[in-house]
């Protein structure tokens, strides 16, 4: 429990919306630990499962809803809207002569060599007859070369009008220096088309290039007003006194604000649930003593992996939602197309092939009631005894024959004469590899090795999985949370208020004086603070982040560094300048300390506000010794491991106390989600009741990776 | 031939066993073998410093059975004749670790002399099962000019260092008195020595994964999965696209519009295909004698396996969809179905030592467009239009501050229109290929851009309209020279099936006065402070005869400032008879009639191929005599 703010301070709720669950943890109030629930998803209006949860664990822990003192919440509102919505009322102003800046976009061609010939091009998310020029212009310091030409506005703002426009973008050239022309733009247009939304470029993004940031500011435009009506709606249908309460929304870089605040720039939470998973897993794994993680979320449709180096998760701002590239700093999260519902198929040429496609939730698995017709994953895990015969928590049966049914005339359409089994066995091998091969890919992009992480593994079907993923990638830990399929919602709680800022302003090394950037960098600070004073964190709890975006000279990718704290002095500058030569030594294998100059391209601030977090027991993670032994089994069914059946102990999460030890094959069965200790690899139950997997055979055996020929 | 008996005897075996591989394995090898390209990639690009590797990503990964068969296809790459036949594999060691660059010397595998490739044994169990490959564009190993691509170099000697296959690594050391030489060749040699590094680093690591995998399924379980991924691309190409291409002989020919010594001179390269059934021939014969200049491509090594693997890719257009074309693997399997005949030593593609090469992109690429172009007239026009090529253009001089600068940018054209797709715009054909942001742009150099756009009219009319070209405008804010090296300067991409062909390439300096245009090879142009000077990039050939294009197609592409109305009614037959607030309005009654009129007026069916109706003329004027003119 929180120390500080204790049971008096009331209840926390995390409510994390999944495409199949809308899962809720509660902390605090009268409760003990960490309290959990499940409701099924309402994809047609998620505030009401919001709701339906929020007042079934209130109801369950014995609370009233005056007891629950805030909720955060980690929503794909807007990621759905710009994944299934269709963007038909949006527009975009631009600097006179850059007309044509999203069908242009970057001339790339994704892939090999050839594919130019068919690939196409797929549709603007503004087609060019609703992209308007506007004549103005500023130089790249943002120095007036070309005044704003208000009657230009006005034509654009008419043309908005008259064609029922109802959100606009606007991004002119060279604006993230001088917001002046694109805010005045904005006065212009609220002036002239009441009602209309408007996104600046300035205000979402003010970063430098040109496409990305007119994208960026784009797609924040055609989410608002979905976002706006979201979170009105959630409010409205909070019980009474829950209104009066803080409502956190988690934002894609892994802090929250407030759904006032985010409702001004949606398009920060697009990566909203799975930025909590990693925030979730991280808190975990640091509590256990792992600082190094891979994490990975294995869900119904799909599986996110994201690189956690010395506690910090990894962020990228190349990331993209769908086909829209998003220029927001967000937890960097990979996808592969091995979630639960991932359909095995046979292609064309007669081969065997497991996702991208899947089941989702609906129909979902050939063995879940009114399941689809296509065998994935989860059937294989049936199939064989991995996953028990019935669905989350009990109850309602799974339908293992029609899954066999299913795999069977998967291997009939195959040919070669598998059994059911073996072609399971083989579907669930083949998701490993792809997981493996993502893994090591992400890690050698990062040059780093895996073997020195251990792998957390989350999501309802990862821990069925991630024991076997170790032994392919030669990791000495797999970590496997209590409550695994809830740990993107643990991770709503284990959260701070984030508030990030960016300045573009090329900069070489020489004419950097500390003045200047000390002027810069005040300026984001009294950004990033009154952004979270503005939430209600006091200005002595606020702790702020300097970075910098530099790169060498001609370069034209940027390192992100930390900029020491304390005022801005030539020293100062110069430990800058050494923490970036280090930083790209250490990403890069190299670096030009002595013989190239640097520039410094953006000047960030990350404005942090602590939230009292439930304690994980930090410090009391390796009990006195591992001598225990499992309790018995519960019970025993046959899971076909290799090339057999065998006849397996059965635990349940709960049975198994700190300290306790035992070696696979055994399965271990709990709410929503179920993990697999595969023969003779040695688990045990630490003092926060994680599960520890190692290897087989111990340490790999592996060779060095990169080794001099 | 290309086994010796044994080989071929192995061969055969490995068909045997690939008919019964397990389907789960074949999955997990073939899963594996693109994620360990992947890996290597990711890794030189994590570690490379030339810009041409790191920012434009020149640089290419290639993984090969022990038959020397090449397995992934995601991109095209090297191939490993060279080494194996200056060093036989039975006496290589683990370690051992091959370098080599010279055009003349790698049987075909290198097109010019930057492009320096590092090749490693891939051992299990003692004996070689792979070999794994990168090479990468090296911004400078020495020659005349700095950045290794003279383009006025008269022999390969002017333009750099060849190393022919070599041995770099000997059992795990590395050979210093040939490092010693080669960085001296080079004007960057720190910058040289540690790409080389991060290429050896990145296919070692990659070899070893290559280990793993032979460690863990055994040497005969992955060796058939290897032979099932080249059957299974070979049955594909056999009964999936080629029936599609009738039987027959189809010809067609191209060009290279300049060397920069004989303009103005067509360079011709031509090919004749003949189809029978399972077999396609590759005839190059009458294509013109070697260039004076660097435009050479010295094709003609390994019963021309590479051409093979470059151009059969455009193969997959045949396929019933994009969506399935562009599921269909390249991969070594494609190669027995092709033969090619090269013309006798001394053409433009079987050049004679030292003829120079730096600049052979440009014959790759009508490569692509000749193979591209048979295969149109073989089925009735069911392929893209010609698409955009390479080329760069660039400002160098002193800033205001007198510092130095260059700015090189490849810009993209448009793509061809397609039986289903109009072309797209504004692409580049070199995958990951990146322009320049114009805020990049202003903050780096002394330019300023003032318009980035597209080039109207400039795609091919067609029923599928070709991708438009770009339109990009700067003004030079101080006094400063320009560069130019670019093909398509005359010659437009070619329409298919009744599609016009697109307009070409062209540079306009002082675009707002005397609006004087460049060539194609250009260098030291000066340009003043102020003066604009104006790109058009290519647009693709169209598709389809234009006057079949959807009325409201034409409508939109005049309101987005693709087609003007003027081009609407003369290509298109489409009478626009008002615009309002930009929006066109059609008169439908006079587009009618004008369509009705355009169709009577023509006194043949509309062609396969156009070339547009600048060809013929061009020819006549430049019948091939052309004068010798040094530069500078």
């Amino acid at each position: 429990m929180d120390g500080s703010h204790g049971k008096a301070a009331g209840c926390r709720i995390g409510i994390d919306t999944g495409g199949t669950f809308t899962d809720i943890v509660l902390v605090g109030g009268a409760s003990d630990g960490i309290q959990v629930t499940k409701v099924p998803s309402t994809p047609e209006n998620p505030a009401i499962a919001l709701r339906r949860g929020v007042e079934e664990i209130v109801e369950r822990t014995g609370h009233s809803i005056g007891d629950v003192a805030t909720l955060c919440h980690g929503t794909t509102v807007a990621t759905n809207a710009l994944l299934q919505g269709e963007i038909d009322n949006l527009a975009l102003i631009v600097t006179e002569g850059f007309r044509h800046v999203l069908e242009i976009a970057r001339q790339s061609v994704p892939e090999g060599y050839g594919n130019s010939y068919f690939w196409v091009k797929p549709d603007r998310i503004v087609p060019v007859h609703r992209v308007f020029e506007i004549r103005e212009r500023l130089d790249f310091r943002g120095n007036e070369v070309r005044g704003l030409d208000e009657d230009s506005v006005r034509d654009a703002a008419r043309l908005l009008e008259k064609y029922g426009l109802s959100a606009v973008g606007v991004c002119l050239l060279h604006s993230y220096a001088n917001p002046a022309h694109e805010r005045r733009v904005r006065e212009i247009l609220e002036d002239a088309c009441p009602g209309v939304t408007v996104s600046l470029s300035s205000d979402v993004w003010p970063e430098y290039r040109e496409y990305e940031r007119a994208m960026t500011t784009l797609v924040d435009a055609f989410v608002k007003p979905v976002m706006r009506r979201y979170l009105s709606d959630v409010s409205e249908r909070l019980p009474g006194t829950l209104r009066e309460r803080p409502f956190l929304v988690m934002q894609s870089s892994g802090g929250v604000l407030s759904a006032g605040q985010v409702a001004a720039k949606p398009i920060s939470t697009a990566l909203s649930g799975p930025a909590a998973g990693v925030i979730g897993a991280r808190a975990v794994g640091e509590a256990a003593g792992f600082k190094n993680l891979i994490t990975l979320d294995a869900g119904g449709t799909s599986t996110d992996i994201c690189l956690v180096e010395g506690g910090a998760p990894q962020l990228t701002t190349d990331a993209s939602i769908g086909p829209f590239p998003v220029r927001l700093p967000m937890i960097d999260i990979r996808t592969v197309g091995t979630g639960g519902g991932s359909i095995a198929w046979v292609n064309r040429e007669g081969r065997l092939k497991v996702g991208p496609q899947s089941a989702g939730a609906s129909p979902g698995p050939m063995c879940y009631p009114d399941g689809g017709d296509a065998p994935t994953i989860t059937d294989a895990s049936a199939v064989l005894g991995r996953i028990p015969p019935e669905l989350i928590g009990g109850g309602i049966p799974l339908n293992v024959e029609r899954a066999r049914d299913g795999i069977s005339a998967l291997g009939e359409e195959l040919g070669g004469g598998l059994s059911a089994e073996r072609l399971a066995a083989g579907i669930i091998e083949i998701a490993n590899w792809n997981q493996a091969n993502l893994i090591r890919q992400m890690t050698i992009e990062r040059g780093i090795d895996p073997r020195d992480f251990a792998l957390l593994s989350f999501g309802g079907s990862g821990p069925a999985q991630s024991p076997a993923v170790i032994e392919l990638l030669g990791i000495g830990t797999c970590l496997v949370p209590p409550n695994p399929g809830n740990l993107s919602a643990l991770g709503l709680l284990m959260v701070d208020y984030r508030s990030d800022q960016v300045f573009t302003q090329v900069t070489d090394q020489d004419d950097l004086t500390p003045a200047a950037a000390a002027e810069i960098y005040r300026a984001l600070e009294t950004a990033a603070v009154d952004t979270l004073a503005a939430d209600g964190v006091a200005a002595g709890d606020i702790t702020v982040l300097r970075q910098a975006d530099i790169r060498y000279q001609g370069q034209s990718m940027e390192v992100r560094v930390e900029v020491p704290g304390g005022e801005l002095t030539d020293a100062l500058l110069d430990r800058m300048a050494e923490n970036f030569h280090a930083a790209h030594e250490r990403t890069f294998g190299y670096c030009y300390r002595d013989s190239q100059k640097i520039e410094l391209v953006n000047f960030c601030v990350s404005g942090l506000g602590p939230v009292p977090k439930p304690e994980l027991n930090a410090g009391k993670t390796v009990p006195a010794d591992f001598s225990a032994d499992f309790p018995a089994p519960s019970g025993t069914r046959p899971v076909f491991f290799g090339e057999a059946w065998v006849e397996t102990p059965v635990h349940l999460r709960g049975n198994l106390e700190p300290g306790m030890r035992a070696a696979g094959p055994l399965v271990v069965q709990e709410f929503g989600s179920t993990t697999v200790v595969f023969p003779g690899q040695p688990v045990s139950v630490d003092g926060n009741r994680n599960l520890l997997i190692l290897p087989a055979h111990g340490a790999s055996g592996q060779r060095e990776l990169g080794e001099a020929p | 031939m290309r086994w010796t008996p044994d080989q071929e005897a192995d061969i055969a075996l490995l068909r045997e066993r690939a008919g019964t591989v397990d389907p789960i394995i074949l999955q997990i090898v073939e899963g594996t073998l693109n994620s360990i390209e992947r890996e290597i990639e990711f890794a030189v690009e994590r570690t490379a410093r030339s810009p041409m590797i790191r920012e434009a990503h020149d640089y290419r990964v290639g993984l090969f059975d022990r038959f020397a068969r090449k397995l992934t296809g995601r991109s095209y790459s090297a191939m490993p004749e060279a080494v194996l036949r200056d060093y036989p594999p039975e006496t290589m060691k683990p370690g051992d670790a091959f370098f080599m660059n010279d055009t003349y010397d790698t049987e075909g595998a290198i097109g010019h002399l930057p492009d320096m490739c590092s090749t490693v044994p891939t051992f299990h169990d003692g004996s070689i099962v792979a070999y794994i490959q990168v090479f990468g564009h090296h911004d400078d190993i020495g020659g005349k000019v700095p950045g290794s691509m003279p383009g006025t170099a008269l022999s390969v000697f002017e333009e750099g260092l060849m190393i022919p296959p070599i041995k770099l690594y000997d059992r795990g050391v590395r050979n210093d008195e040939a490092f010693k030489i080669i960085r001296r060749n080079s004007r960057v040699p720190e910058m040289l020595e540690a790409d080389v590094d991060s290429e050896m680093q990145a296919i070692l690591m990659g070899s070893a994964r290559m280990t793993e995998l032979f460690e863990r399924f055994g040497r005969e379980t992955v060796e058939a999965c290897f032979q099932a991924i080249f059957d299974r691309t070979r049955d594909i190409f056999l009964n999936e696209l080629m029936p599609k291409i009738a039987n027959g002989t189809y010809y067609a020919e191209d060009y290279v519009e300049h060397d920069a010594f004989t303009d103005p001179l067509l360079h011709k390269i031509c090919v004749t295909m003949t189809k029978t059934d399972g077999k396609i021939v590759l005839d190059f014969n009458g294509t013109d004698p070697q260039a004076v200049g660097p435009i050479n491509w010295a094709a003609d090594y390994s019963e021309g396996r590479y051409l093979i693997k470059w151009v059969s890719p455009i193969m997959r257009n045949l396929a019933d969809t994009p969506e399935r074309a562009a599921e269909i693997p390249c991969n070594e399997g494609m190669v027995d179905l092709f033969e090619v005949v090269f013309p006798p030593k001394g053409s433009l593609i079987t050049p004679i030592r030292p003829a120079p090469t730096n600049a052979r992109a440009f014959l790759l690429l009508r490569s692509l467009s000749l193979f591209a172009n048979v295969l149109a007239q073989a089925v009735e026009g069911r392929m893209p239009a010609d698409q955009e090529t390479i080329r760069y253009t660039g400002f160098y001089g002193y800033d205001a501050n007198g510092d130095y600068f260059l700015s090189r940018e490849v810009l993209g054209g448009g793509g061809g229109g397609r039986y289903y797709a109009d072309g797209s715009d504004a692409i580049h054909v070199v995958p990951d290929s990146r322009n320049q942001p114009a805020e990049y742009t202003e903050t780096q150099y002394p330019l300023r851009v003032e318009r980035l756009a597209l080039a109207e009219d400039s795609g091919g009319a067609g029923e599928f309209r070709g991708g438009l070209g770009y339109l990009k405008e700067y003004r030079p804010l101080v006094d400063c020279f320009t560069l130019v090296s670019a093909d398509r300067v005359r010659l437009g991409c070619y329409g298919v099936k009744g599609g016009s062909s697109g307009e070409p390439f062209g540079v306009f300096v002082d675009a707002e006065g005397e609006n004087r245009k460049l060539g194609g090879l250009e260098d030291e142009i000066p340009v003043k402070s102020g003066e604009l000077m104006r790109v058009e990039t290519t647009g693709g050939g169209g598709w389809g005869d234009p006057l079949d294009r959807d009325m409201e197609a034409v409508r939109i592409d005049v309101w987005q400032g693709k087609v003007s109305a003027d081009a609407a009614a003369k290509a298109y037959g489409v009478v626009i008879a008002a615009v309002e607030d930009g929006e066109p309005f059609i008169d439908g009654a006079a587009t009618a009639a004008l369509r009705r009129k355009m169709r009577a007026e023509r006194n043949t069916g509309v062609p396969i191929i156009d070339r547009g109706a600048g060809v013929e003329t061009i020819r006549l004027a430049n019948p091939g005599a052309g004068e010798l003119k040094r530069y500078g």
